[in-house]
């Protein structure tokens, strides 16, 4: 692969193994930390390369910072150095989520989509650890509330135990200091409009405060909270007031022109009347959740994170 | 302390031994459970603790007499684990506390009958509790507490033990709570759930065979891992049972079982008086309930921020935090009676404009659209009965029974 520098080719054509025995594995399989932290580094640099499609290059950098995890673990180190890799490959996998969407005509995309959250949960579990292991000490984490915060952003969406274990559970086992926050301000809020069914505030609150990180995590959401304020609209709205595209895209979020296709994929339909302004119909039969999560319609105000 | 004298040391080991062994011979549980129980700084522990650190050659005592050879193995460690809980060496009494459970373990496998039951009750309670101190001292020190954990894993021995045909399986309930406990304490509740299965589908255990204590912190615990798992009518049932069947003059148990139950009966609709929550001392939720009574948004919110470290702790949070949408109920409900008492015709609508007037009188600051947003969102989950009318701004109510009752179920997701 044309992608790595000669002189870190062999450090870097560590693959991930999935069964490793640690009975028969040699000190020298293990990379030590300094050399893991310069592997970590140019993986990150590759992955701003425009040379080659977003899809090869994470696969490459997903098996790679597999791969450093795998040795970080089996030598059990936590200290700052660590965290601070963990929370780079947090930040990888979290971009990941996003850029795969734009690579969603690929064949086996959904299952690479997959994969790439399932490896986001574990890092995150792991990163959890680590701050808890290093609890005592006195290094403060910078990025410590941040990355507590996507964990609540993870909860967004119908599925109720994502990480598989109860929400309320693992907030009452966060250090109140990280709780009360600014960074888990937002996430707590944001949770609180999803649970009441407030579309709108969850909409506009994500526009107006979402950091880019922030947002592709909760990117995937989006649409599904938009289905349930289409949901509402059309059944509890009064049949004859036929709600206006113009009205449905400042609810929604979405441009104008994507209302259309979204409430198709919920099974609604849109009508014109004469003068050509197109409305919903409200008391329909067929409403559905959209059958695919993607594409994801642009968020009106946050154009500038869709790169 | 009086001076203690090598004889009287002597005599007090002596002593302890052999009513240890007639004890065991006579299969007499009730006194033997009292000779076990090492953190309860009985007098009889007490005296032979200060026996035991004087004198220190107690198991040449041991291996004296052949009728302590059955129990030395157990006696043994017990000794080294008492005299380390009364010099404060708490690592030092767990670690020696375990292999006498595990030695008292094995004999309890070999006697038939169910009589030492009530001391293995007190085998399984003290392994928790020194556990937990003696995590607490490593803790002190900056080393990793781990301790409790491996009091789980001997739990779950004793449960292996006990689910059995005999009479023995009775006890299966008490360790199971034992386990509960120490689960809860590490946060790995997760774990729970092989108990659980164990205990509700085994066809070994009948429920109702088991001692009713236990049957009440069963279902307290189980309730709360309903309640953390929302599963609302679940957590009622369970948290009920216990509610019902707890000692009415166990108050401090009573309190916690209400402290995870009242959340619960606010969520399907059942408010609490408030006398109960002044005679059980809950009265971090008065504002809760009376928010819920006015339709007063403003004043939920100020009680879960005052509460709020108190109610995340206990996992109750978020199911109060949840209770909005029955209040926005409450409040609409108000400005539909003040308005059928005006003019009855009229009063099944209400223009958006009015709720969100009412809302900036609670400094809560809304648009219409998103006023319209909530009103939706209430009519979906038949929290409202009617529609509401984008053109004219208006929420049109149902002329029969605007406002459904929960009627003891949550409110529809």
């Amino acid at each position: 692969m044309e992608i790595l520098g000669k002189h870190l080719q062999p450090l870097l054509s560590k693959r991930f193994c999935r069964t490793i025995a640690t009975k028969h594995t040699q000190a020298s399989d293990v990379r030590p930390l300094p050399v893991l932290e310069e592997t970590l580094n140019y993986l990150l640099n590759v992955l701003d390369s425009m040379e080659h499609p977003f899809e090869v290059v994470h696969d490459f950098v997903f098996d790679r910072t597999r791969s450093i995890r795998q040795d970080l673990s089996m030598q059990n180190i936590i200290n700052d150095q660590t965290i601070h890799m963990y929370e780079e490959m947090m930040k990888f996998h979290i971009i990941s989520h996003h850029k795969l969407l734009t690579c969603s005509s690929r064949p086996n995309f959904s299952s690479v989509h997959y994969l790439n959250m399932e490896q986001l949960k574990k890092c995150l579990t792991s990163l959890y650890a680590l701050y808890e292991e290093n609890r005592d000490s006195n290094s403060i984490y910078e990025n410590g509330p941040e990355f507590w915060s996507f964990h609540v952003f993870l909860h967004l969406g119908s599925n109720s135990q994502p990480l598989g274990e109860s929400l309320s559970l693992w907030l009452s086992h966060v250090p109140s200091a990280i709780l009360k926050s600014k960074e888990m301000f937002f996430p707590r809020r944001l949770l609180r409009f999803f649970r009441m069914g407030n579309c709108k505030r969850f909409l506009c609150t994500t526009a107006t405060e979402a950091s880019c990180l922030e947002f592709y995590i909760i990117e995937p959401y989006i649409n599904e909270v938009r289905a349930l304020a289409l949901s509402c609209v059309n059944s509890c709205g009064y049949i004859h007031h036929p709600y206006p595209i113009a009205h449905l895209s400042k609810l929604l979020m979405m441009k104008e022109l994507d209302v259309e296709p979204f409430c198709n994929a919920c099974g609604l339909e849109i009508s014109t009347d004469e003068q050509g302004n197109k409305f919903l119909a409200t008391k329909q039969k067929n409403f559905h959740y959209p059958k695919d999560v993607f594409p994801s319609y642009c968020l009106l105000g946050l154009e500038h994170f869709e790169r | 302390m009086a001076y203690l004298s090598m004889g009287e040391a002597h005599r007090r080991i002596t002593e302890y031994l052999n009513r240890f062994s007639d004890v065991v011979l006579n299969q007499d549980g009730s006194s033997l459970k009292q000779l076990l129980s090492v953190s309860s700084n009985s007098p009889l522990l007490l005296s032979l603790a200060d026996a035991l650190n004087l004198f220190h050659d107690y198991n040449r005592l041991l291996k004296q007499s052949d009728r302590f050879s059955q129990i030395s193995e157990i006696v043994s460690p017990l000794f080294r684990s008492i005299q380390n809980f009364r010099l404060g060496n708490l690592l030092d009494s767990y670690n020696a506390f375990e292999k006498a459970a595990n030695a008292f373990l094995q004999e309890f496998r070999n006697w038939e009958s169910a009589w030492a039951l009530e001391a293995l009750y007190v085998i399984a309670y003290e392994i928790r509790v020194l556990a937990e101190r003696a995590d607490r001292e490593l803790a002190s020190v900056g080393k990793t507490p781990e301790k409790l954990k491996g009091a789980g894993s001997f739990l779950m021995k004793v449960f292996g033990v006990l689910a059995g045909k005999g009479p023995k399986r009775v006890g299966a309930l008490y360790v199971t709570c034992q386990l509960f406990k120490v689960y809860f304490k590490l946060g790995t509740v997760h774990l729970c759930r092989s108990v659980i299965r164990s205990i509700e589908t085994a066809r070994i255990f009948d429920f109702e065979e088991f001692p009713v204590r236990d049957k009440v912190t069963y279902m307290y615990y189980t309730g709360r891992l309903e309640v953390f798992n929302e599963n609302f009518p679940a957590a009622d049932q369970k948290l009920s049972y216990a509610l019902t069947h707890c000692n009415p003059r166990r108050e401090a148990n009573i309190r916690m079982i209400l402290k995870y139950l009242i959340p619960v009966k606010l969520s399907v609709g059942v408010l609490p008086k408030n006398w109960l929550l002044e005679k059980y001392n809950l009265i971090e939720y008065s504002n809760v309930v009376q928010a819920l009574k006015r339709g007063d948004l403003r004043l939920l919110r100020h009680a879960l921020q005052d509460h709020e470290d108190r109610f995340l702790r206990s996992g109750v949070y978020l199911v109060l935090e949840k209770l909005e949408l029955q209040v926005y109920q409450r409040l609409v409900k108000k400005i539909y009676i003040i308005q059928k008492q005006k003019d009855p015709s009229k009063a099944h609508q209400i223009k958006l404009e009015v709720i969100v007037k009412a809302l900036k009188w609670l400094e809560m600051d809304m648009d219409v659209d998103e006023v319209e947003c909530i009103m939706s969102i209430l009519i979906y989950k038949n929290l409202m009965k009617g529609y509401f009318a984008h053109k004219s701004k208006v929420v049109v109510l149902s002329k029969q029974d605007p406002f459904p009752k929960l009627n003891g179920k949550p409110v529809n997701s």
